[in-house]
């Protein structure tokens, strides 16, 4: 039984058709181009703390002397946006409202114009962002954390308007996600296609629902906890404020309570990403299906009880630091399983070192030096020593760099020929992965070595601290600023790659890489509507190397 | 659209049981027992909220996970509580005291909140030293911006001072003002100690003070020029 | 628009509309919910509020609870309404139970400007700053609700988009839920 999709919509003005869309194809487009200029802006951050750091106090070129309030500024600012603006929107929206209704066999999202209507708050999220950097007293400086009472008071974050446009800016991109999720979610459980069982459906599917509904449990509470720094900020209360009765450690334990299942949230749609990689390029099934699922299930089940290990030095009760120290370490076992099913899924395959399969092996490498470094993290003792250091920034950099970045590179690399229907380059994809990861690993790894012999985080000059402004540990700032320069030099070889793939690249095929799963039967780029005839599934998305077939491929909706 | 077809009570029948719980729980505290008025007040609530969402918003005939959702979701409440409790509900625990609530407490019944910048919190705040007087606006800046390390009389003597090397100026030092005038302190104020060929230590401040700004503290930092002693021509610095 | 055909399909058997408002309200749950912890745990720390407490409008909160409860007896009776394919009836009770919430939030700009006059204002304690934003976070969604009913009923009274009847009213009943427990927490607990 076939459905015919609708394709009643012929020709359509330049608006309608890119900004006022319901297409999904085309939301996710938007939240994709919004998300790469938004990490631009922020890697453009980066840049300039870190020339503070290796020359101190000198000009930036590009942007000028850093003084202490801005560098507090560009700090917040650049976790801020690569959170929130570069990850979540990039994993999360761009990849599901691209994905979703192709991979499960649809042709939109059940709710196109609530959709839409997602995508224009977030935007608009975007653009309050943007513009506190121009206000008065400029962008807010408090930490991408925002603790009261710096955050609550003018007095003392001297940025009043930045910090509440910031605080609407954060709060007006929970409530985009949010109904984006909706969709997600109700789109996934409804409108698969005949035949597609629960275990038929792909992983990176699987991923980005849980890590939606992971995103819709968490966020409530500091939703509530933004209206009452909302509160403190513009009203005067004292929700957060000691000397009048308040309690700040309230505000972080809200914080972190969506906090810490946020790093799954945007964890999990990374490791679906990388399971779809490896599989259509070791030519393999998924190693352990199910234990892949139920992990991740309970990965996001324990990430609600492993939150205050973000404030073992906040002055928390030390018995509850016991129970966060515990609860943090279990949590590596099940990512841990994770890393193992998806090296298990490599070992005898047939791999092809293309482009998007590179990011995905890096991923996994990258990966486990953050993961295992969490752990010196989750030991409330050693974390006495590590709070605040550099050797955190480190950990969360190597974790959250896999997942934003090369993450999404691999998805970028290995769904371009679909999205645009055209193949990237391959010499220039290799040499942007090179380029990125060498230069990430040594913009990095020497930041782990500051930290443990004590370079705080967020402090605008370590050289005025005589214990630490030995030469060594200034050439090692100085390694780490050079190679973070390097490295956003070789972004512009990937934008020139995108850029003169979508408009000279060869045209792709249907489906180029030979892979199983749903999109790939679809034209490369899918029509409105996504299938001439909306498909039935017959099989699971990983049969690669089915015995007694001439073909290493199975495709989900080819009869036999 | 599925049609719902289950026998249920008379919605009529369920508001009235509403109604009278209401009462009941409006009538609960009148008896002054304070079991007795939490019983009536918080489990007739919980009575209330099951009778909603069992026959007006008929739960029962979903599908199981449906319930199971938002019981998950109240879970997490608790997981929440359980967390946090200790630390915001709590005042005392292993080896802390939070003075700031236990004050607020004990400040209680009047219903009136301590005006704001009142005594510290969880640690001991250190003594504020003694204000300079100054006839220029700048002076809330310079306690902000500068008087960590320059010290809130401009001496040198600010918290910070003792780590650094080289010191900060000291603004109450005659020799100081024998080789700068007005011009260079705006420079480095502005622009940074390396723009006048001294310590980076000393930082660029020009983004974040607007001219107006900028010209208050510069009249403040001048104050401190007490002796009203000038550069001789020859003797500027660079 | 032409709705996807996406939309049609139902691999759980529960309507899509239905499920994804059983979403949002698993939603409502966490943030309402991180109000009230947050609110619960000051309340048992802070013994005094008990006192800030006393000066609330019991009967005014009563009366609000009561007109809450009637309005959501009013939204079952829609759905039941539209559930018999009676669209102008299931309107009817739809924007009756909009003028419930009319009512509610009346009665609560009375009771507030009476208490902000007697100075019991937002900034005044902590107990007060919880009241006014737990209760005004609630008021919020009663307004929001009580819009969307009406452009609900609008179109419920030519009997098109009828499902929707059933799907507001499992807002307004989550709605009604919350203020079941506000009312005890702000009004009783004294």
């Amino acid at each position: 039984m076939s459905e015919h999709a609708s394709d009643h919509h012929g020709s359509e003005g330049f608006f309608k058709k890119y900004l006022w869309s319901t297409d999904h194809k085309i939301i996710a487009m938007q939240y994709l181009f919004t998300g790469m200029f938004m990490a631009l802006i922020g890697g453009f951050l980066a840049y300039a703390f870190r020339m503070q750091h290796a020359f101190p106090g000198a000009s930036v070129p590009g942007f000028g002397t850093v003084s202490p309030g801005q560098y507090n500024m560009l700090v917040t600012s650049h976790g801020t946006i690569m959170v929130f603006w570069v990850a979540m929107p990039v994993l999360i929206a761009a990849f599901g409202n691209y994905l979703i209704p192709l991979m499960i066999g649809c042709d939109d999202m059940v709710f196109p114009r609530l959709n839409r209507l997602s995508y224009q708050v977030f935007l608009l999220s975007a653009l309050i962002l943007l513009v506190s950097f121009v206000v008065p007293g400029g962008a807010f400086g408090g930490a991408w954390t925002s603790y009261p009472p710096l955050s609550s008071r003018a007095e003392y974050n001297l940025s009043p308007a930045g910090a509440s446009l910031w605080l609407l800016a954060v709060a007006l991109e929970f409530v985009a996600f949010l109904m984006g999720g909706i969709n997600f979610i109700t789109t996934v459980m409804n409108s698969r296609a005949p035949g597609m069982s629960a275990f038929r459906i792909p992983m990176v599917i699987w991923m980005i629902v849980i890590a939606t509904v992971l995103f819709m449990g968490s966020v409530g509470p500091l939703v509530a906890g933004a209206v009452l720094l909302f509160c403190d900020q513009l009203l005067g209360t004292a929700f957060y404020d000691p000397t009048r009765g308040g309690d700040p450690i309230l505000w972080q334990h809200l914080f972190w309570f969506f906090g810490h299942p946020e790093v799954y949230v945007v964890l999990l749609p990374a490791m679906g990403i990388v399971a779809e990689v490896m599989t259509v390029f070791a030519r393999k099934k998924l190693f352990a299906y199910k234990t892949v699922l139920y992990t991740a299930l309970g990965t996001a089940v324990v990430s609600f009880f492993v939150w205050a290990h973000h404030q073992f030095v906040a002055g928390i009760d030390p018995r509850m630091a016991n129970i966060f120290s515990a609860a943090t370490l279990i949590i590596s076992v099940p990512v841990a399983e994770m890393i193992f099913v998806y090296i298990a899924t490599l070992y005898g395959g047939s791999i092809r070192l293309k482009t998007p399969m590179l990011w995905a092996l890096a991923f996994m490498a990258e990966f486990l030096i953050g993961g295992c470094t969490g752990i010196y993290l989750g030991s409330s003792g050693s974390d006495l020593h590590l709070h605040d250091t550099y050797f955190v920034l480190a950990h969360f950099h190597f974790t959250f760099f896999p997942i934003a970045i090369i993450g999404a590179f691999a998805g970028i690399t290995h769904w371009f020929p679909k999205m645009f229907g055209r193949m990237m380059d391959e010499r220039l994809g290799k040499i942007h992965f090179w380029g990125t990861i060498i230069t990430f690993n040594t913009t990095f790894l020497p930041l782990f070595i500051t930290g443990l012999a004590g370079d705080h985080r967020r402090i605008y000059s370590h050289i005025n601290f005589p214990d630490l402004a030995r030469a060594e540990l200034q050439q090692l700032r100085m390694v780490a600023t050079i190679s973070v320069v390097v490295m956003l030099a070789f972004q512009l070889v990937f934008l020139f790659n995108f850029y003169m793939s979508l408009r000279r690249g060869p045209k792709a095929e249907a489906n180029p890489w030979n892979a199983n799963t749903l999109e790939w039967a679809a034209p490369s780029p899918p029509p409105h509507g996504n299938f001439a005839e909306l498909p039935t599934v017959y099989r699971g998305p990983y049969e690669y190397g089915a015995p007694g077939r001439e073909e290493d491929f199975w495709p989900q909706n080819v009869p036999s | 659209m599925s049609a719902d077809t289950h026998s249920h009570p008379s919605y009529v029948k369920i508001w009235g049981i509403l109604v009278a719980l209401l009462v009941v729980s409006v009538c609960g505290p009148m008896l002054g027992i304070k079991v007795v008025t939490l019983i009536t007040a918080f489990g007739i609530a919980v009575v209330k909220a099951y009778l909603v969402t069992k026959h007006f918003m008929h739960i029962d005939v979903q599908p199981r996970y449906v319930a199971y959702l938002l019981l998950s979701m109240v879970a997490f409440m608790v997981v929440l509580f359980a967390g946090v409790a200790p630390d915001v509900m709590r005042h005392d625990g292993l080896r802390w005291t939070n003075v700031a609530a236990k004050a607020e407490v004990a400040r209680g019944g009047h219903g009136e909140a301590p005006p704001a910048h009142a005594a510290a919190a969880k640690a001991e705040a250190p003594k504020p030293q003694a204000q300079p007087v100054s006839p220029s606006e700048g002076a809330a800046t310079f306690q902000t911006l500068c008087s960590p390390c320059h010290g809130p009389n401009g001496d040198a003597q600010g918290p910070v001072a003792a780590a650094l090397n080289p010191k900060p100026a000291n603004f109450t030092a005659p020799e100081f003002w024998a080789t700068r005038d007005r011009a260079h302190i705006e420079k480095v104020i502005r622009d940074g100690g390396p723009s006048v060929g001294k310590s980076p230590l000393m930082a660029a401040f020009g983004g974040q003070l607007d001219p107006a700004a900028l010209t208050k503290l510069v009249d403040h930092v001048m104050h401190f020029n007490k002796a009203g002693v000038a550069p001789a021509p020859s003797a500027q610095p660079r | 628009m032409q709705k996807p055909i996406a939309t049609t399909r139902s691999a759980t058997g529960i309507p899509t509309g239905k499920l994804a408002i059983w979403w949002v309200l698993a939603s409502e749950i966490v943030i309402f919910g991180g109000l009230l912890v947050s609110y619960i745990m000051n309340r048992l720390g802070h013994g005094e509020w008990g006192d800030y407490a006393a000066h609330t409008n019991t009967m005014a909160g009563a009366v609000n609870t009561f007109v809450l409860l009637t309005s959501s007896l009013s939204a079952v009776l829609a759905h039941k309404a539209a559930d018999q394919k009676d669209g102008v009836k299931a309107a009817r009770l739809l924007r009756l139970t909009a003028l419930g919430a009319a009512v509610f939030l009346v009665i609560k700009s009375f009771e507030w400007t009476h208490e902000i006059r007697a100075g019991y204002t937002i900034t005044k304690n902590g107990f007060w700053a919880f009241y006014y934003t737990a209760a005004g976070l609630h008021g919020l969604h009663v307004l929001a609700g009580a819009v969307i009913m009406l452009i609900i009923a609008a179109d419920a009274a030519k009997n098109r988009e009828l499902q929707r009847v059933e799907l507001i009213g499992l807002y307004w009943h989550f709605v009604d839920v919350v203020w079941i427990f506000l009312f005890p927490l702000l009004y009783i607990a004294k």
